[in-house]
């Protein structure tokens, strides 16, 4: 049973980190720094519980609040360029991040042990849970709160008029430069939302694995980030999160039995799914047929 | 005192730019399929270590001659490339730049696995050319492993200058990355152009990935991501599609990483050569060879 408790904490953690790179994705631009904004919630989010002592909502909020400040102002000069561009400067602020915890030191004693970040050694010993008495289940409750909260925020957030810009962005930048939407304002406030999300997802993230380190932010997670909103579709939310059930759930757990083959899977099945649903496992061909089985009346003006 | 550090400072200088030529090599095959089909190539790095790796996994226990290895790199690398361009581009519509992404990122995690599951993650040696002649200029010594590479990267450079500007499929390919439309009206089948491309880009990979494994001296899947990524940041320091660009930028990425390296320790070496992409990024967004007509 904790096996399966301990995959929901996975599968919330990583819906959030889809999520980030969503906001980004839907204008158009792909983000690699979502991992740096993880890494930043992380760190930020452990040294407040442990080090300060804060209770885990104020410290979860104050992440959130400096990987977004973090992410906006990362925003400005990085959305002056696009394209590969853009993605080769969110590797390299991504790897700017990750090498920059994998240099910081910050340690204090308290009772017998020093506790802190520590370098390449990482942050250990972030055991805010189960020194205040939380149990697993728990744990999976507030995580799949805060996912629900983000998912339901979003969503409101699609169907009003912020989406349809952010998306008239991501269509065509011209087009929608033309009848007054700035694109610059709009790039920049989806990447800090996208950097809110993700700083929160990584200060619950910090707290459910007890132990973080550089090497855990790398380019693979940035790279997990963009992964699950694009294998996922970008029509709604609800991909990314098919997306994280597919990749964690099914492509990582699932396949456990085979050993070794399941990473060579693992590729090959990205590779297939891209090729034969090019737009995403959940598109718009896909939300349509679903609406059709379900009878439902199509709200108008999509 | 201080000339020992100066000599040491340009010593150190020399040593990365010349290993600055698999830098530039791998910015080069960015480039490339950048420039033709204006899309990123995530699995190229991975591609390029694989063609190292099968040219050694091919010659188990024949023990061949060290040029014999890096030739069948650069014929594995070949392969990898036509491979590359079949699985992530060939089938997905090129009006969706995020689906070729995701897939070239799915073939390098495939391909990194497949190199750990042949290997069982254990790093494997690389035959070197030179590797006991050190040069002596003065107070310097060049390695001849170093030399031997850069000389490499020189000679499939001008190569594969020589293919771009002096053949029909190099007069092709660029046809195809001013205006593939034009290019099609003219008789040019785009679909085999890119193909091509992709095939020569990775014999150039494969080339970097033989001349990686001999300067380092060993091969291991954990070199494919770093490579990427300091390939990409040759590829927008020299600017996109700007082949001298790439070659220039790979040689000043080298040198400067080299010397950083030597000041502040491997662990804080990539730290600056981020910063010195975030400089041109705000300084000179282009690169340092802007290509100077704007493609559409």
């Amino acid at each position: 049973m904790d096996f399966y408790l301990g995959l929901a904490q996975i599968i919330g953690i990583h819906t959030l980190l889809g999520l980030s790179a969503y906001c980004v994705l839907l204008t158009g631009q792909v983000s690699l720094a979502q991992a740096g904004f993880f890494a930043i919630g992380a760190y930020v989010a452990a040294m407040l519980t442990v080090l300060a002592e804060w209770p885990l909502i104020a410290a979860l909020l104050a992440a959130a609040l400096i990987a977004g400040t973090v992410a906006c102002a990362v925003g400005f000069p990085a959305l002056r360029v696009k394209g590969l561009m853009l993605v080769v400067a969110t590797i390299a602020f991504g790897e700017a991040v990750r090498l920059f915890f994998f240099n910081f030191d910050y340690q204090v004693t308290k009772g017998n042990i020093r506790v802190g970040p520590l370098g390449g050694e990482g942050f250990r010993q972030i055991r805010y849970f189960p020194e205040h008495g939380w149990s697993t289940l728990e744990v999976v409750l507030f995580v799949w709160t805060v996912v629900t909260l983000i998912m339901v925020a979003l969503w409101w957030m699609d169907q009003s008029r912020a989406g349809a810009v952010l998306r008239a962005v991501g269509e065509d930048e011209v087009a929608a430069q033309s009848t007054g939407i700035n694109i610059t304002a709009v790039k920049v406030s989806a990447m800090t939302v996208g950097g809110v999300i993700a700083g929160a997802g990584g200060g619950i993230f910090a707290h459910y694995t007890t132990h973080i380190e550089h090497g855990q932010f790398g380019v693979v997670l940035a790279t997990f980030a963009i992964a699950y909103p694009i294998l996922g579709g970008l029509s709604n939310v609800f991909g990314t999160l098919l997306a994280v059930l597919f990749i964690q759930g099914f492509l990582i757990e699932g396949l456990r039995f085979l050993g070794d083959w399941r990473n060579l899977l693992f590729g090959a099945l990205i590779l297939l799914a891209m090729n034969i649903r090019p737009r995403g496992l959940l598109d718009a061909g896909a939300i349509a047929a679903l609406r059709h089985l379900t009878y439902r009346k199509e709200a108008t003006g999509a | 005192m201080e000339l020992l550090d100066l000599i040491d400072t340009v010593q150190s200088i020399a040593d990365g730019v010349l290993f600055g030529a698999t830098y530039a090599m791998l910015g080069i095959g960015f480039t490339l399929v950048f420039g033709v089909m204006h899309k990123i190539n995530l699995a190229y790095a991975a591609a390029s270590i694989g063609a190292a790796y099968a040219s050694l996994l091919i010659l188990a226990g024949v023990n061949a001659p060290a040029a014999v290895v890096f030739l069948l790199a650069a014929l594995a690398g070949g392969v990898l490339g036509g491979i590359v361009y079949v699985v992530c581009f060939r089938f997905i519509p090129l009006a969706n730049p995020l689906a070729t992404l995701m897939s070239t990122v799915g073939l390098l995690l495939l391909i990194d696995e497949i190199i750990v599951h042949e290997t069982q993650g254990v790093p494997l040696a690389y035959p070197a050319l030179f590797s006991d002649v050190i040069v002596r200029v003065g107070p310097f010594g060049l390695r001849g492993d170093l030399m031997f590479v850069f000389a490499l990267g020189c000679i499939s450079m001008v190569v594969l200058l020589l293919l771009l500007y002096r053949t029909k499929l190099g007069l092709a390919t660029r046809a195809v990355s001013q205006q593939p439309t034009a290019a099609q009206l003219c008789g040019i089948s785009v679909d085999r152009v890119n193909g091509l491309t992709f095939v020569v880009t990775g014999v150039v990979g494969g080339v970097a990935g033989a001349m990686t494994g001999a300067a380092i001296g060993m091969l291991s899947p954990l070199l494919s991501l770093p490579l990427t990524v300091k390939g990409l940041i040759v590829t927008v320091i020299g600017g996109l599609g700007s082949i001298p660009g790439a070659i220039i930028a790979g040689l000043l990425v080298g040198g400067f990483e080299n010397v950083f390296q030597f000041f502040r320790g491997v662990s804080e070496r990539d730290l600056y050569v981020m910063l010195l992409l975030f400089a041109f990024l705000v300084f000179r967004p282009g690169g340092m060879f802007q290509p100077s007509s704007a493609r559409d």
